[in-house]
């Protein structure tokens, strides 16, 4: 799109206007493309529930409204549990914009998970009475326990030491990271929103994590992270289908009672 | 709560091998992802054309034209919400739908986006639903409007009568007075309205953000044993 940029990082459109007739020959165009991709979507899922299972050895152990639980107790008689690895480190004052963005899209889609054999939860390392009293001021309903003491966010890679920060060698995304070289704007703009520094902030990272429950034995099925969480930001999929798209330069969203 | 026997893969490895499967899927799963970002490009890209004729809905703050709609802001995404003017609920895959644009519209007005849900039922009818459901969203009625005509989400007797409709670019049998669909516009700094966008059935599909969650877990949307697609869904309020 061409387009000249506003102060507020905005896009302003130039847009070609065409006829009626103009816009169904384009439209029928990028609906063959759109099916192509849905088809391709639909693969995709497929392969993921081809991959093989590993085994949890590992006994871990969160603090819910309930009370203590193990991971088996998470799945609450379902067969299988999403995890959202969400950045709320022991350290911060609130959670992470960019996860409490993402948590807005799903909020209202744990009750329909829960009825389709499917147990969704939200994990973080703070305590859980800071998640509690953070869950209450954003209006949220779905299930979140505090992982603090237990090893769960650093086996599925979704926190890091102090010394693997300074000296590298973390796997995230399935890649080595090399030692921590500082923030950028985003993480140091998010840090301060979170109520933290930017190294303690960037200690705790996003992902998703699968599990499934058969005979008592626990798997884990799949974990993604970083753009692989991009289908489940709920406003950039309609963002993209707006005339400006996602319309930015740089981090634009914000905690939704700090609009 | 219906529950498909499904045949699910149950191959158990080490953590080593299962490190070199999921390292080929994310190959694949990045290839898809700059696919996505290559289509929305695309979608920008395509031409806009004026819409001339006035609708005027009835809102929450009385009689709201198209453009008022835009709520200052330059685009406007409209959400074909189905609930006909005889109907006494709203339709339960749409309110499944609306479960998750209710959170996504925290933000998507920082973003020069206003979001509206727009039905043919009276108002009165969208509102007693509306604070049953527990949502934000803007929700107006096009009763006395072409507008669900005019975007092929609403169809007449006479399509009825000779079993035809117009829906997702392709004549289709008649199923329903009512189809779900979304529709992009865009007001000028004149103040011109454009219609951008529409999109219907499973384009639709990534703005279910439960199915983007189902497509990551082992038995994935497991509704191949279902009557239809969505027969698990219920209202919220109804599990």
């Amino acid at each position: 799109m061409k387009g000249t940029r506003r102060k507020n990082g905005s896009v302003k459109t130039k847009h070609k206007i065409g006829t009626r007739k103009e816009w169904i020959a384009a439209r029928l165009d990028l609906l063959r493309a759109e099916k192509e991709l849905t088809r391709r979507s639909d693969e995709l899922a497929k392969r993921r529930q081809e991959l093989p299972w590993v085994k949890i050895d590992k006994e871990y152990r969160f603090e819910t409204d309930e009370g203590k639980a193990s991971l088996a107790d998470l799945f609450k008689g379902r067969s299988q549990l999403l995890v959202y690895h969400f950045m709320f480190g022991p350290d911060y004052t609130a959670g992470c914009p960019s996860c409490s963005a993402i948590a807005d899209g799903y909020n209202g889609v744990a009750v329909h998970l829960a009825n389709h054999d499917v147990m969704f939860w939200t994990i973080s390392r703070a305590l859980l009475a800071k998640l509690q009293a953070y869950k209450k001021r954003m209006g949220w309903t779905f299930p979140w326990a505090s992982s603090f003491g237990s090893d769960f966010n650093f086996d599925f890679a979704v926190g890091l030491t102090e010394k693997q920060q300074r000296d590298g060698g973390f796997e995230y995304n399935y890649n080595c990271e090399g030692p921590w070289e500082g923030a950028g704007e985003g993480a140091t703009t998010f840090a301060a929103m979170s109520g933290t520094d930017p190294a303690t902030y960037v200690r705790e990272r996003p992902g998703m994590s699968a599990f499934a429950l058969e005979d008592g034995i626990i798997y884990h099925t799949y974990s993604t992270y970083a753009r692989g969480l991009d289908g489940l930001w709920g406003m950039y999929q309609w963002l993209d289908r707006a005339p400006k798209g996602r319309n930015e330069t740089g981090v634009w969203w914000r905690h939704h009672d700090q609009y | 709560m219906k529950t498909a026997e499904m045949e699910l893969n149950r191959e158990v490895v080490s953590e080593a091998e299962w490190l070199v499967a999921r390292k080929d899927l994310l190959t694949r799963e990045k290839e898809f992802t700059r696919q996505r970002d290559v289509l929305s490009a695309a979608r920008r890209q395509l031409p806009m054309v004026e819409v001339d004729k006035e609708y005027v809905f009835d809102g929450p703050n009385g009689k709201e034209t198209l453009s008022d709609l835009f709520d200052g802001h330059s685009q406007l995404v409209v959400y074909h919400f189905m609930f006909g003017p005889n109907w006494e609920e709203g339709c339960k895959s749409c309110s499944y739908l609306a479960d998750h644009f209710d959170g996504a519209n925290w933000h998507l007005p920082h973003r020069d986006v206003s979001f509206v849900a727009i039905s043919r039922a009276p108002l009165s009818k969208l509102q007693t639903y509306k604070k049953r459901m527990g949502w934000r969203f803007k929700w107006v009625s096009s009763a006395k409007s072409d507008f669900n005509f005019d975007y092929h989400v609403s169809f007449t007797a006479e399509d009825e009568e000779k079993n035809k409709a117009y829906y997702n670019y392709a004549e289709s049998e008649y199923t329903n007075d009512e189809l779900p669909g979304l529709s992009v516009f865009y007001k000028d700094d004149k103040g011109d309205v454009y219609h951008t966008y529409s999109t219907y059935a499973r384009g639709l599909d990534t703005l279910v953000g439960a199915y983007n969650f189902l497509d990551l877990v082992p038995k994935g949307r497991d509704e191949s044993n279902l009557d239809f697609t969505m027969e698990w869904v219920r209202r919220h309020d109804e599990y």
